[in-house]
């Protein structure tokens, strides 16, 4: 057993495709993608080196900037309002119990088992000024409801609350996950000290969910970073770029305007801001892991 | 014992399946071997053996059942029957996604025969990359094909692709909808302005637009400019070449199109809405106007539309504008969409042969007509029967009588950068996020 294992050619063919699979789907693109961003390649034809050129007109590039805003607003949306919710809901959910926990589990996830494409035409019906169901209701309850919902003041608004909509049953499902594995017993005995529903929540679930919060606020936040298809086909960064999303920048300049290398430089800077975020928020998690802790030691 | 045989069994499992892996993949690379290799056999044999052939299609027409997309299967089906020694193999992606795996292709090698945009914002980087192949112009001579019409094809005098139709922008029509409430079509653009008012108040949308895709805000642009100008082809290129679009056309026209927006005459949230949307509203019933092309001729004759609406659809081109120098019958028209063959084809004769198979005049222009599904670029008139719809009358009209056409939208006229500059632009100056001075200099910026 142990020889196998020590065998260094058995370990080498063990880890060979995996390996193989990292070099030429992941580093190998990676590396290409630097390296047409410091060129002036179309996606066609050849490329020429044109050195910093790229991210130079990149950090004057106004949409860009509007579009990495509008995806730090989407990460600050998920963790400040649909992160909450959905750790609330996943502990109502659990002291539920019966048919209604399942049902409402099932009702909540909903969303995210129906295809993106579908749950953009659906919100493009429900915001349509003309005869979309948000106006229609509004005229139900004596208002004018000729709002458009994707003016440039409200599109942004408008699809934030998509995407949040849309992203709450799986961070849900997690945390209910997570929450389902807390030992009850921890909240028998603080019954038996006489502790509220809110501080049995408070005390004991939110501390114990910490390892779960850190993974699904990181996750968030890299999928607010990536958000492309909903935006893509929700409003496709309209009017004049108001709800642009990086992504979404990026996929435009590199396929739409026939500029691969500058989208490839969006790329880089993207994967860029994207560690960094990762990195940040885990140094945030683990500098209240050791507080806390340490508190609860000493 | 037992760790040691699930050991081993994990590590067969694992070099069986890279086995596999490995030779699934040879597998497909034999077959793909094979069939280069069959088409490399009737290349040498010249086709006078009648050996099989395979030609590949790329389509960016979907919908093989309807409008152009059938028109094409027809011809393609039409070509397998007198060359049974010739198979077709169609691959037909929508717009976006064809353009996308367009460049793809570009790299990896493109299929024999494929639909383009005779359109600088499309064709100058495929040509420059060279994946078309050159054509000889005067085999063309005698194939009816509109005076200029091929233009927008040509590189430095080559010709790389020929153009599939012609087409013009227009504003569709309710005519039921104008006649019962005493609404003529306007003869001015400060009449069809002051339409808005009186629709609106009827509970009608005035016109119908599909502003959310930015492109035929500006086409409505182009429009306007050449309504004023009588000729923006030169001022645009120039304008293009030095990154400054500054003429006062520019301004005037961006002005126009803006008061359009102001007076209402687009529905509200027209800058969001897409294609399908817009159209609906118009056939439907809810919008009395719709601006699109002319390729739309066919909702007269689609039996999804109501019978009330689609008896009484109607045209008429932009009206003339205040000191404009553009009469009423210069029209917004352009040749957009059309097919090249690809420079490394193994079967590139065979590629040229479909082509022009498909330019006889009894296929692409007769068929499409019979369809109606809009102008082709070559002469149709040996195709009229009487029995069209009125639509299609009216566009024959506009389009026979007409004493001047625009070409190429100004849009098309830049690199594709241009066009997602502008076409995105286009939606913030019109609905007054920007100024007009910001939207010329922003989409001037795209091409410095």
């Amino acid at each position: 057993m142990t020889k196998l294992y020590s065998n260094k050619k058995v370990i080498a063919i063990l880890v060979l495709p995996g390996l193989l699979l990292f070099l030429f789907a992941i580093l190998a693109p990676i590396c290409l993608s630097v390296y047409y961003g410091f060129t002036d390649y179309s996606g066609m034809g050849k490329a020429t080196w044109v050195g910093l050129k790229n991210y130079q007109e990149l950090f004057k590039d106004e949409v860009f900037w509007i579009s990495l805003r509008n995806s730090l607003f989407l990460a600050i949306g998920f963790i400040c309002i649909q992160h909450p919710l959905a750790i609330i809901v996943a502990a109502v959910l659990d002291k539920l119990g019966g048919w209604g926990e399942g049902f409402f589990r099932c009702v909540f996830f909903i969303p995210n088992v129906i295809s993106v494409a579908v749950i953009a035409y659906l919100w493009k019906f429900i915001y349509n000024p003309d005869f979309g169901l948000l106006n229609n209701v509004i005229k139900m309850f004596g208002g004018k409801g000729d709002i458009n919902w994707f003016s440039s003041e409200n599109a942004i608004w408008a699809v934030l609350v998509v995407l949040i909509w849309h992203g709450f049953g799986w961070g849900m499902l997690i945390y209910y996950t997570g929450i389902k594995n807390i030992d009850p017993t921890l909240y028998e005995a603080a019954e038996i000290d006489g502790a509220t529903k809110a501080q049995a929540f408070l005390r004991i679930t939110l501390p114990l969910m910490k390892p779960v919060i850190q993974v699904n606020v990181t996750m968030a936040f890299i999928s607010a970073l990536k958000q492309m298809e909903t935006v893509y086909l929700l409003t496709n960064g309209g009017p004049n770029n108001r709800t642009q999303f990086t992504a979404n920048y990026l996929y435009q300049q590199a396929f739409k305007a026939f500029r691969y290398g500058y989208g490839n430089a969006i790329g880089v800077v993207f994967i860029i801001i994207c560690l960094l975020a990762t990195v940040f928020l885990n140094w945030v998690f683990e500098e209240r892991n050791g507080f806390k802790f340490g508190r609860a030691k000493a | 014992m037992k760790r040691k045989l699930v050991s081993v069994v994990l590590a067969t499992t694992m070099l069986a399946t890279m086995v596999t892996g490995c030779g699934g993949k040879d597998n497909s690379s034999a077959d793909g071997a094979a069939g280069t290799e069959k088409s490399d056999d009737s290349g040498s044999n010249g086709g006078a053996s009648g050996d099989a052939v395979t030609l590949k299609v790329y389509s960016n027409l979907p919908d093989r059942n309807n409008g152009q997309g059938l028109v094409e299967q027809m011809i393609i089906d039409d070509y397998m029957e007198e060359n049974p020694n010739v198979t077709i193999e169609v691959e037909a992606l929508d717009e976006e996604a064809y353009k996308t795996k367009f460049k793809a292709y570009s790299m990896e090698g493109m299929p024999d025969v494929v639909s383009i945009w005779g359109q600088p914002s499309f064709l100058d980087e495929v040509l420059d990359a060279g994946v078309l192949a050159e054509l000889n112009e005067a085999d063309y001579a005698d194939y009816g094909f509109l005076d200029g019409s091929l233009e927008g094809f040509k590189k430095d005098g080559k010709l790389y692709g020929l153009p599939r139709n012609t087409d013009v922008a227009v504003f569709y029509y309710n005519q039921k909808i104008f006649d019962d409430n005493g609404w003529s079509v306007p003869e001015t653009y400060d009449d069809l302005l002051a339409l808005a008012g009186p629709i609106k108040d009827a509970g009608l949308i005035p016109v119908a637009m599909d502003g959310g895709d930015g492109w035929p805000m500006a086409v409505y642009l182009s429009d306007l400019m050449f309504k004023i100008t009588g000729d923006y082809h030169q001022t645009a290129l120039d304008a293009l070449a030095n990154a400054d679009f500054s003429d006062p056309a520019f301004t005037e026209a961006t002005q126009l199109m803006k008061d359009a927006a102001d007076a209402g005459l687009f529905q509200n949230g027209y800058d969001s809405q897409d294609y399908g949307t817009a159209m609906n509203l118009f056939t439907n019933g809810q919008a009395a106007m719709f601006y699109m092309g002319s390729w739309e001729t066919s909702m007269a004759t689609n039996e999804d539309i109501p019978e009330e609406v689609r008896e009484n659809i109607r045209v008429f081109t932009m009206p003339v504008v205040k000191d404009g120098k553009a009469t009423a019958t210069d029209i917004e028209a352009w040749n957009g969409g059309g097919y090249a063959v690809s420079a490394n084809s193994e079967v590139k004769d065979e590629a040229i042969k479909f082509l022009n198979y498909m330019y006889q005049p009894d296929k692409l222009s007769k068929y499409g007509w019979e369809n109606g599904v809009g102008m082709s670029a070559q002469d149709q008139s040996a195709y009229m029967t009487g029995d069209e719809t009125e639509l299609q009358k009216q566009i024959v009209d506009i389009v026979s009588q007409s004493t001047k056409v625009s070409g190429t939208t100004i849009n098309d006229l830049g690199p594709a950068a241009f066009k997602t500059a502008i076409e995105s632009q286009i939606q913030g100056v019109s609905n007054g996020t920007i100024t007009i001075d910001e939207f010329l200099t922003g989409i001037a910026d795209s091409v410095k």
